[in-house]
């Protein structure tokens, strides 16, 4: 065995517990969701305990069903709007302003930090609060200073208030991967610029954005794979609704799958969003050129 | 070229072993239904309650049971609302780690519990038990399944009509008579529109409200339609009867003309703004209910009561659709035992002891259903619940729908169809449409007739 042979095979047991780590919490079980697919398998009655094979039956009906392409769409807008637009500008906003020199810098910071410390259920009812249980809310309080009609702001704009809620709380990953990524800007190339009478505004769509983008591109691809897959919150605030007007992905998987018991069905959803979502990191991975 | 040769075979390899654990993983997880035991220990009987009033009422009767029959009891606390409640339930059934014991939340739910294989047989223990005599036809009925098998042991029972507000209808110079039929119920809930502004009737409706939009609304006015029972004599779903559609028509006339509120009912819990503000309120003039609203939503135990409960609210027997009238009897507070708990016998004797009487009359006095034992009425202190006495005497005359298995997807079906009215999506026989292909959709086009 040549010495290169024998430092590849070290390699590769160097990334056996990380694959076995792997295999058990992501492959196998994304296997088993494969396989369940494929089944009638249920939660609750003759199909829990007799699960048969119906083979493309819960694909084929998925496709016909309203509620799916709803809460395609759904999950489209808000990933964009809370993740891509949302953290995102306001993520690298706070990044350029707290990368200069300002007093109380500490305390922005840790503003800014704080939402992604308040557990995604807690964080939830505290929005309740604020959105929920009409002229009683906390928002229909404060607009009601303003000579504002009270509303039911989960029912008035279910879609727009889980945007907002999701962009409070992820600013501040935004914030460190963009904060990240500006310090590994070299200071000469701003300072080049400057002696250039390059304006701040062309400082920073024609060096800090371009110089910025493997980082964004990065931030995208971890931001949305992890929008895709919230949960909590939304659960939490609206349980989907009202009317399906808030059912993105992941909520709409666990109504099929543990609301009305179709295991099934439930993981058929679940797979195709597998493929989807490593559609999506390939599109940013190999598209786009990033290294990652 | 040989390299590539072997990474593809190692990669082929790989995935291979995923999925062949995968098979054998989920295999392993199907089996564990039938072969693990519950994680009881010794002697430790564990009981799956749910909502802070019943937990109070198990807790109350535990250290009597402990003494009575030399056991340790556990109580797990399980998530408050009733879908969420199944949800987890189900799913520890499935993994097979589930509590000795549990409650179905309906009636509905037991013989799809019962298809799955996660409910023992109690037949033997409950006949032979001597209160068994003193149950009432209709809680025999409803605990005897279609094989004439006990699973589940309906202990109380949910005693649901109409309830409206007398007092505000009588300032308002509006008659508070019994409705004669469907007619005269809409009429009069326009009538309420039109004199008050306020909404007139609520029927529970929509995927959030979870079983309740069944068990708690469209079931309360199957009898007295056209199709007075869904289930026949052999099994099959009646869905596609004129009764049905009739069903969602009267749901589609109080929402298409505002007499219902749509808004809470579309959005998390919905049944909290209607029954526990807007009701009290006056805001909502009537709304289909049972006796716990009396105790729990309007009464002594209610955060937001309304004053003098019984006089000020009260109640009509569900009008049928061309007259005739019915009031709706069910199971609550269904006990059974895992199929899988490692201590059978045992998980019966307390089983049959939270059916005494004592046991219905604790759960009776902090949760508002209706005893399902005759001897209750004797009892003092069922007696001090002056609200729930007289309803107990008129249990026989009530009226009850069959089960069967299935019955839990036409509850959820019913829940998609209501929705899809609230949203004004669709219209009565749209609404059926939709009842009947989700129903076939999972349980096959044999089933429904």
């Amino acid at each position: 065995m040549t010495y290169e042979t024998r430092m590849a095979w070290q390699n590769r047991m160097l990334l056996v517990p990380a694959f076995v780590l792997l295999a058990c919490f992501i492959l196998i079980p994304a296997g088993a969701a494969i396989f369940i697919s494929f089944t009638n398998d249920a939660l609750n009655g003759f199909a829990a305990a007799h699960p048969q094979f119906v083979g493309l039956k819960n694909y084929v009906r998925l496709f016909s069903d309203q509620g799916f392409w709803n809460s395609l769409l759904v999950t489209l807008v808000f990933v964009f709007g809370s993740s891509v637009v949302g953290q995102f500008v306001l993520g690298l906003a706070a990044a350029l302003a707290l990368s200069r020199p300002i007093a109380l810098k500490p305390v922005f910071n840790a503003a800014i930090l704080l939402p992604n410390a308040v557990p995604e259920v807690v964080a939830g009812f505290i929005w309740i609060s604020m959105l929920a249980g009409g002229k009683y809310s906390t928002l229909s309080r404060i607009v009601g200073l303003f000579g504002f009609a009270p509303q039911n702001w989960l029912d008035f704009a279910p879609l727009l208030m889980i945007i907002v809620v999701n962009t409070w709380r992820g600013i501040a990953f935004a914030m460190i991967l963009m904060t990240s990524g500006l310090s590994a800007v070299p200071a000469e190339v701003y300072e080049a610029a400057r002696m250039d009478g390059a304006t701040a505004r062309q400082i920073f769509w024609r060096i800090t954005l371009p110089l910025l983008r493997p980082t964004i591109f990065l931030y995208m691809l971890v931001s949305t794979a992890g929008t895709i897959a919230i949960f909590g919150l939304i659960y939490t605030l609206t349980r989907g609704g009202p009317g399906g007007a808030t059912e993105i992905i992941g909520i709409y998987i666990y109504n099929q799958s543990f609301s009305a018991y179709q295991l099934g069905y439930g993981s058929a959803v679940a797979v195709i969003v597998l493929g989807a979502s490593i559609a999506i990191g390939a599109i940013y991975v190999r598209v786009l050129k990033v290294q990652v | 070229m040989r390299a590539n040769v072997v990474r593809a075979g190692v990669a082929v390899a790989v995935v291979a072993v995923i999925i062949a654990a995968a098979l054998v993983i989920s295999r392993a997880i199907k089996n564990s239904r039938d072969a693990a035991p519950s994680l009881a220990s010794a002697l430790i009987i564990r009981i799956a309650e749910h909502r802070q009033p019943r937990i109070d009422a198990l807790n109350k009767l535990i250290p009597g049971i402990e003494k009575r029959l030399g056991v340790s009891i556990e109580v797990v606390e399980y998530p408050a609302p009733e879908k969420d409640y199944l949800s987890k339930l189900l799913t520890e059934l499935a993994a097979g780690n589930a509590p000795d014991l549990f409650t179905a939340n309906f009636d509905s739910d037991v013989p799809d519990m019962v298809s799955a294989g996660y409910l023992a047989r109690i037949t033997t223990e409950v006949k032979a038990w001597d209160g068994f005599a003193q149950l009432f036809d209709v809680a025999k009925k409803l605990s005897t399944s279609a094989d004439g098998q006990i699973y589940a042991l309906d202990s109380m029972l949910l005693v649901q009509q109409l309830y409206f507000r007398r007092d505000l209808l009588d300032k308002a110079g509006i008659s508070t008579a019994q409705p004669a039929n469907w007619k005269e119920l809409l009429d009069r809930a326009r009538e309420i529109k039109a004199k008050t502004g306020k909404y007139a009737l609520l029927l529970p409706a929509g995927i959030s409200w979870g079983p309740g939009a069944f068990n708690e609304g469209f079931a309360l006015f199957v009898p007295g339609s056209k199709t007075p029972q869904i289930v026949d004599e052999a099994g099959t779903l009646n869905l596609n009867g004129a009764g049905v559609r009739d069903i969602f028509g009267l749901y589609k006339s109080l929402i298409d003309e505002g007499l219902m509120p749509i808004d809470p009912l579309l959005g998390p819990e919905p049944w909290i703004i209607p029954k526990y503000t807007m009701f009290p309120a006056g805001d909502l003039m009537a709304t289909t209910c049972g006796t716990w609203c009396y105790i729990y939503d309007w009464g002594k135990d209610s955060k937001n009561p309304v004053p003098d409960v019984t006089r000020n609210v009260g109640t009509w027997a569900v009008p049928g659709m061309d007259g005739g009238s019915s009031v709706t009897i069910s199971g609550s507070n269904i006990w059974a035992v895992n199929a899988n708990s490692a201590h059978l016998d045992l998980a019966k004797k307390v089983l049959l002891a939270l059916c005494s009487v004592d046991a219905t009359v604790a759960y009776a006095e902090l949760v508002g259903n209706i005893p399902a034992r005759r001897d209750a009425a004797d009892d003092k202190n069922f007696q001090a619940l002056t609200e729930l006495v007289p309803v107990l005497k008129n249990v026989d005359n009530g009226t009850f729908l069959k089960s069967s298995p299935g019955y839990s997807v036409v509850s959820e079906g019913v829940a998609r169809a209501t929705e899809a009215l609230l949203r004004k999506q669709t219209d009565a026989a749209g609404a059926q449409a939709i009842l009947v292909k989700y129903v076939k959709d999972l349980l096959g086009d044999n089933v429904v007739k």
